[in-house]
């Protein structure tokens, strides 16, 4: 098996397959998957098991929404990682280390993470808060250039598990940790991958805008 | 012309061999291989089934038949000359029986000339469908004829320990074609490490292998990917007692395809049926003394399928 396993390989469906098919070879794969399963116990250990079962899990969740998986079926007729600009006209090009106006305690390498302290956006021009109900009070810019390590850093700080952020957001931890880890292969397209990121930076508290876009420009273009 | 008056129930080239194995003892597939034959002999296709269960052939029993004078075994020692004269009938017109009784010290040490005899006389014998019963276990004879036959029919019923034995059948019986396969000494000796479960290179599954394969030539791997496509063994799940022990085929199937890289089938499924068990103990078979219970009926869809090619498939 060469490449990654589509959504739709992991259901062990057809990409035409229709919302009760999606469910069914769900409960299917749940089932096979399971706990002692006859069909897998002797095949896979436990933890291989688990595994499989979380796979499951993300692709019914992609597959089930609609819109979600219009958007997964895009990014499956597409290159994995398509130049950025191309898909984000939107998305200055310039800006790319920290693009909040935030307390900036940069000491070096070994940052302390931002204060919960609101950062006071001294001649906000714009509606203050774009992104409604966050988890948490007001969000901050990470101090540091954002890479995967500090975001870690930050989230570790903040004592925000990956599993939480997970609970809230429905993205997988496996998801959450190649972002930290910056294993670009194993994300989705910038597309999609945006999305995560806000819903990372929403989980740990850090303004999802800036701090997705300034991930992004990390990720290579093909 | 003249050749269209004389024709069999089957051209010639329909001739087929079939192969019922599975790695555990008592899990009926003696029983199996018998009802499957006397169906498949009452619509008309000529049989022979041919009993190589090593350790405890008793095909004949299953059939309701007396021990046979002549088995297998006379035919090994060259005692009769041709493999038909060992083959006796039945009850059923189009089925006869070889039987492998009383040669069992013979049987279980075959040689490798004696295997390929017995191999190019049964493509000789002049019916339509060979059914063999291979018996317990994952000996290199019994993987051999599985591997031969143009169906190779995987017995397992719901229980954690059969299915482990059926995924062990499997792993044996590919990794054996796939030494066959191997040319050049390097694969030859990763295909020798791959039997022995805890070999130094991490090979668990087929697809392990593959991969080290592809690491050492990249063109054999391709010759294994061939020999993988081709191995297709069909799955017939026994003694089921409930709609979630039938779909458990289904999962093995899956289960083959994603952690085996297996293209298994599912050929269908036998209930668990007192009438079968009543059956046994009289020495009749239940095909003939209740053919309308649950599993004589299933045994019919079996054989349908088997002989159309037809396999149960998730209905997504």
């Amino acid at each position: 098996m060469n490449g990654r396993r589509s959504y739709y390989d992991v259901l062990g469906i057809e990409r035409t397959a229709s919302l009760p098919q999606v469910e069914r070879a769900y409960r299917f794969c749940l089932e096979m998957y399971g706990d002692g399963a006859l069909a897998t116990y002797s095949l896979l250990d436990p933890g291989e098991q688990q595994e499989a079962r979380e796979s499951v899990r993300e692709a019914y969740e992609v597959l089930r929404d609609p819109a979600r998986r219009r958007a997964y079926d895009l990014s499956l007729a597409q290159p994995i990682f398509r130049p950025l600009r191309e898909i984000t006209p939107t998305a200055p090009p310039a800006a790319v280390p920290p693009l909040g106006v935030a307390p900036l305690p940069t000491t070096g390498a070994t940052l302390a993470p931002a204060p919960v302290a609101p950062a006071p956006e001294p001649v906000a021009p714009e509606p203050p808060a774009p992104a409604p109900a966050l988890s948490g009070p007001n969000p901050v810019a990470l101090g540091e250039q954002v890479t995967g390590a500090a975001l870690r850093r930050f989230r570790e700080a903040r004592g925000v598990s990956l599993d939480e952020i997970a609970q809230k957001s429905k993205i997988s931890v496996r998801f959450l940790r190649y972002i930290e880890d910056e294993r670009f292969e194993m994300l989705p397209a910038a597309v999609y991958l945006r999305g995560f990121l806000h819903e990372y930076a929403r989980g740990v508290g850090l303004e999802p805008r800036g701090t997705a876009e300034a991930y992004l420009q990390r990720v290579p273009s093909i | 012309m003249t050749a269209a008056a004389l024709s069999t129930p089957l051209p010639r080239s329909r001739r087929e061999i079939w192969c019922v194995g599975g790695g555990k003892g008592g899990i009926g597939k003696s029983l199996l291989t018998a009802s499957l034959g006397w169906q498949v002999a009452r619509m008309g296709r000529r049989v022979v089934l041919m009993d190589m269960d090593l350790g405890g052939a008793n095909l004949h029993t299953c059939l309701g038949v007396p021990p046979p004078a002549l088995t297998l075994g006379d035919f090994i020692r060259r005692r009769v000359d041709k493999i038909d004269d060992v083959a006796v009938a039945t009850s059923q017109p189009c089925l006869r029986l070889i039987s492998g009784a009383s040669d069992l010290l013979l049987a279980a040490n075959i040689t490798y000339q004696q295997k390929m005899r017995i191999l190019n006389k049964i493509r000789s014998l002049d019916v339509d469908i060979v059914l063999i019963d291979l018996g317990a276990g994952t000996s290199l004879n019994i993987l051999d004829f599985f591997l031969l036959a143009d169906q190779g029919i995987l017995t397992v019923v719901p229980e954690p320990t059969s299915i482990e034995n059926g995924y062990r059948f499997i792993k044996s019986a590919l990794f054996r074609r796939l030494r066959r396969a191997a040319q050049t000494p390097p694969v030859q000796e990763i295909v020798d490490q791959a039997f022995d479960q805890k070999n130094p290179l991490g090979i668990k599954s087929p697809l392990d292998l593959l991969e080290a394969v592809e690491r050492e030539d990249p063109a054999e791997a391709e010759t294994m990917r061939r020999e993988m496509a081709a191995f297709q063994p069909r799955f017939v799940v026994n003694q089921v007692r409930s709609p979630v022990d039938a779909s458990v085929g289904h999962q093995l199937v899956q289960a083959c395809a994603r952690h085996l890289g297996v293209r298994a089938t599912y050929a269908g499924y036998v209930d668990y049926d007192d009438a079968v068990w009543r059956c046994v103990r009289q020495r009749r078979l239940f095909m003939e003394v209740a053919p309308r219970c649950p599993a004589a009926m299933k045994v019919s869809q079996l054989a349908r399928g088997l002989l159309d090619g037809d396999s149960l498939s998730l209905m997504w």
